[in-house]
């Protein structure tokens, strides 16, 4: 009896190791409507950049925000700095990093407009 | 005494494991894409991407630089994205601005797509403004250059054809008018650019060619801004008795951002307003030629609008 239980559990290992082979390699579960949040970190980096240049353009620091958000829910000059980190580190040209820096310190000396009832 | 149940207990086990390995696989601990590409984003972050994008070429003017992260984004046309997102915005008032940008994008990138100059693909340069470094490959991934020359490969769209009846079923026309044969496109005056965003198109010349290359019965449509640059994503309707269909322009970036084309039905009136608002052009016909041998073919109708 006991013979028959090993044998039991084996089978029931082996299948479970080909489920999550199958599950995890053969056909995985695939994301494909993501969102910024989950960019790889040099496109983030990117996209700090694309915000800072559309930045440039239109002059908003509500909407640069708004588009920093985009990213995760750290502050918004959270993620200007940690794109402007990875940017240096990188080797970004200077008209680039002169760019996000100055979103980041507007974007640090901006205060959003207090809603009503805030005190 | 003899045990004769065989080994389904093992099957059994084997089917058991497998179905919670599969489950535990794709419900309980999935694999997660935590490094994404931007081909990967959902179409309205790819809108958002898109629209940065614009605004940054309207910001630095770099259009390698636009047209690699266009790449990223995975668009098997950037160039029909681009003038589809703007479609779809241009609805909004609030989004005018992104509009525009993305249609000069578009714009831009057209005209460097119809002309390929060397000059638009440099190699990168020290201080070159770029989102790829050139050096510490091992912090770097394999991100498209923004050097890379513009090579999108653009998909010319398929020309309208109107789903009436069909063109061989259609009674020969005598022509109402005599063209002449291989009348020639007049270029546009040049106009101070006054950009009235918003203004309905007018009719600004009317010519019938004879020309059996372009294969008619075809009416062709050139669409200019007040500054006298063609625009795309500009819907045209054309009409006739029983029917009616929608077209735009920038479809075909190889003859003009401001260029669409409609195959005529020989035996149909059409009515043509292109813009909203815009003027309308009545008892638009296919017309037939003659050549000088007496062979009569489908002449071509091209039509130019501009924006007062």
């Amino acid at each position: 009896m006991s013979n028959r239980w090993i044998g039991f559990l084996l089978a029931l290992a082996l299948g479970a190791a080909l489920g999550l082979y199958y599950g995890w390699v053969l056909n995985p579960v695939e994301f494909v409507d993501t969102a910024p949040a989950s960019l790889r970190q040099d496109y983030k980096a990117d996209f700090v950049l694309l915000v800072a240049e559309a930045y440039q353009y239109e002059g908003s620091l509500e909407l640069a925000a708004r588009r920093l958000a985009l990213l995760g829910s750290a502050d918004p000059v959270q993620l200007a700095t940690d794109g402007l980190v990875f940017a240096t580190r990188t080797g970004y040209a200077d008209a680039d990093l002169a760019a996000i820096r100055a979103l980041q310190l507007d974007l640090q000396a901006w205060l959003p407009a207090a809603s009503p009832g805030t005190p | 005494m003899n045990d004769r149940r065989g080994p389904w207990y093992l099957l059994t086990g084997l089917f058991l494991g497998l179905l919670a390995g599969v489950l535990y696989a794709w419900l309980v601990a999935p694999v997660e894409y935590t490094d994404t590409p931007p081909a990967s984003l959902r179409a309205d972050f790819k809108d958002q991407y898109r629209t940065l994008i614009a605004l940054a070429y309207a910001a630095g003017g770099d259009l390698n630089r636009a047209n690699a992260r266009l790449i990223y984004l995975g668009d098997p046309d950037p160039l029909a994205a681009l003038v589809a997102q703007a479609d779809r915005q241009a609805a909004d008032p609030a989004s005018a601005a992104d509009v525009e940008a993305l249609r000069r994008l578009a714009q831009a990138l057209g005209a460097e797509l119809a002309s390929p100059t060397p000059a638009l693909s440099p190699s990168p340069t020290a201080g070159q403004a770029s989102p790829t470094p050139t050096a510490s490959p091992s912090l770097t991934p394999p991100l498209p250059s923004p050097t890379t020359p513009l090579t999108t490969t653009l998909t010319p769209a398929a020309s309208s054809s109107p789903p009436g009846p069909s063109r061989t079923s259609a009674p020969t026309r005598t022509p109402t008018l005599t063209p002449t044969p291989f009348a020639t496109f007049t270029p546009l005056p040049s106009r101070t650019p006054t950009a009235t965003p918003g203004a309905p198109f007018v009719l600004d010349e009317r010519l019938f060619v004879c020309d059996p290359a372009l294969n008619g019965p075809l009416l062709q449509i050139q669409v200019y801004d007040a500054a006298n640059q063609p625009v795309p994503g500009v819907e045209a309707l054309i009409a006739w008795d029983g029917g009616q269909e929608r077209f735009y322009t920038g479809l075909k970036p190889e003859l003009g951002l401001g260029y669409a084309d409609y195959a005529l039905t020989p035996g149909l009136i059409y009515r043509l307003q292109v813009g909203a608002g815009g003027q309308s052009l009545n008892d638009l016909a296919a017309a037939e030629c003659e050549s000088p041998g007496g062979q009569r073919y489908w002449g071509v109708w091209q039509l130019t609008y501009l924006q007062p």
